[in-house]
């Protein structure tokens, strides 16, 4: 059982929102900061966290252009996603993180922010 | 002496504390060039500060690191305060990843400040000599541990087993109960031939530099840092080197005491500890066929060393004034016993800082040296014979 006390950074609620978005799309960390406006220091404690708790499949590509390093994605698990739509569903959402993030299922994913 | 003398003599000490550790600088540098200084050329600074911070990154967290890399690799390059910015934020987390809850790092808090206030009123009135030991080593301690909940998010953190462990809390302990002990039956002496006044134990300055050195070598014995941890063999010859130091000082000691033919006392342990220390280095190396493993056996060594010499010093200056010697340093007599308190920790750490430690470099680039040779000789052999 997750402990809703410990996701209850604003932080953490809007990445399992934003993954939430296409739960079947693997992300990468430097898209999601752009997307949530987030600073790269609380993004990559979220996702941390995040794969701490096992709401998070972190894996790296198989294949990168020789030009670039190999890059780590993400996506959630099956606990993340029951997890995203109990925070969706519940009213404890924090008002900036669904203004940031979208209602998932109805407002459009934040392009190229 | 006349003025060239004196001269010639402080440029001779100068030399003689800034030689080694220039030449160990020097080895240093040439080592960590080999291993990542030709990679870290290759990065701007950005990169380089997130490649730094995340070294700091647990072992399972490890992939993190080679994440946030990659990711930055993804600002582009003109972007340089874009590339600092993102560099920055993924180093604070590499520093501070999540660890225990924020609940357990306020509770952890709590208790270091009430403990290092505690500490302070009990030590005020029941042992006013440790006024500043007491509570700078257990604010340290506190802190540390703070820093230790803030950052790990399991309890089983791999520590260096219980050998290092067990030492160096034995080392630790040993010296806090006869510092307690000095501090209680010594907390003043009189230096009789130079001057009539009382002069203090253990004065503020060397109170917070033993605290510093006493915390900091108890942490690295419980909690090293990731880096330290990945050569057993260095360990097992730190440990080794530690227990060889600290027994040849107790039978130099016991030696001076029983007037051994041709001992020179302890100014001659100075000698033999060096030569250890040297060899042992030398030998981690060789063995371990690595420049790497010589170092970390002398970073062991002297983090296990450290307090183990100075409750050996505080042990033996006791035995000595029970038999009615002068002080251990050097047998002289007439001053108080509490003299022994600054002799301890004044002549063991500028030894390790001084001289030790940039000499244990030198003995592992010599056992490294050696372990390349050997290698180098059976390659050739090997392409001889196919």
């Amino acid at each position: 059982m997750v402990s809703f006390t410990r996701l209850s950074a604003q932080a953490t609620t809007a990445v399992i929102l934003a993954l939430a978005e296409q739960p079947a799309t693997w992300r990468y960390g430097h898209e999601l900061r752009q997307q949530l406006d987030l600073k790269p220091g609380r993004l990559y404690r979220a996702l941390m966290r995040l794969a701490d708790l096992g709401l998070l499949e972190a894996a790296w590509e198989s294949d990168a252009p020789a030009d670039r390093p190999l890059r780590h994605r993400y996506r959630l698990s099956g606990p993340g996603r029951a997890h995203a739509a109990k925070l969706a569903a519940g009213p404890s959402v924090p008002a900036k993180t669904a203004r940031v993030v979208g209602e998932i299922g109805r407002l459009p994913r934040l392009e190229g922010r | 002496m006349n003025r060239d003398k004196r001269i010639g003599l402080l440029g001779g000490l100068v030399a003689a504390a800034i030689g080694p550790w220039a030449i160990a600088a020097w080895l240093l540098w040439r080592a960590w060039w080999r291993q990542a200084g030709v990679r870290l050329a290759a990065l701007d600074g950005s990169a380089r500060l997130l490649a730094a911070a995340t070294a700091t990154l647990p072992a399972d967290r490890r992939d993190w690191g080679a994440a946030m890399a990659a990711e930055l690799a993804q600002v582009p390059v003109q972007e340089r305060a874009a590339r600092w910015r993102f560099a920055a934020g993924c180093a604070w987390a590499a520093i501070f990843p999540p660890g225990g809850t924020r609940a357990a790092v306020g509770v952890a808090g709590v208790l270091a400040v009430t403990a290092t206030a505690a500490a302070a009123g009990a030590t005020g009135a029941a042992l006013p000599a440790g006024r500043v030991f007491v509570p700078v080593f257990v604010g340290l301690l506190g802190g540390l541990a703070t820093l230790a909940v803030a950052r790990s998010r399991r309890a089983g953190h791999a520590g260096p087993g219980p050998a290092v462990a067990g030492l160096g809390l034995a080392g630790v302990a040993a010296c806090v109960a006869f510092l307690g002990y000095y501090l209680a039956e010594f907390p003043t002496y009189h230096r009789a031939r130079l001057h009539a006044w009382t002069l203090v134990s253990l004065p503020p300055v060397t109170a917070v530099v033993l605290a510093v050195v006493l915390a900091g070598c108890l942490w690295l014995a419980l909690r090293p840092p990731r880096w330290l941890l990945g050569d057993r063999h260095a360990r097992r010859f730190g440990i080794g080197m530690a227990v060889a130091l600290v027994a040849g000082f107790v039978l130099t000691s016991r030696g001076e005491l029983r007037g051994l033919p041709g001992d020179g006392g302890m100014m001659d342990y100075s000698l033999t500890g060096l030569v250890l220390w040297v060899t042992g280095s030398a030998v981690a190396a060789a063995v371990g066929r690595s420049f790497r493993s010589g170092l970390w056996a002398c970073a062991w060594a002297a983090v296990l060393v450290a307090p183990l010499l100075v409750a050996a010093w505080l042990a033996e200056a006791l035995h000595w004034y029970q038999q009615g010697r002068g002080m251990l340093l050097d047998g002289e007599g007439g001053i108080g016993m509490g003299a022994n308190l600054g002799d301890a920790v004044w002549w063991t750490l500028p030894f390790l800082l001084v001289w030790a430690l940039p000499l244990g470099v030198l003995g592992a680039a010599v056992g490294s040296a050696r372990a390349r040779r050997r290698r180098a000789r059976e390659h050739g052999d090997l392409a001889s014979t196919t």
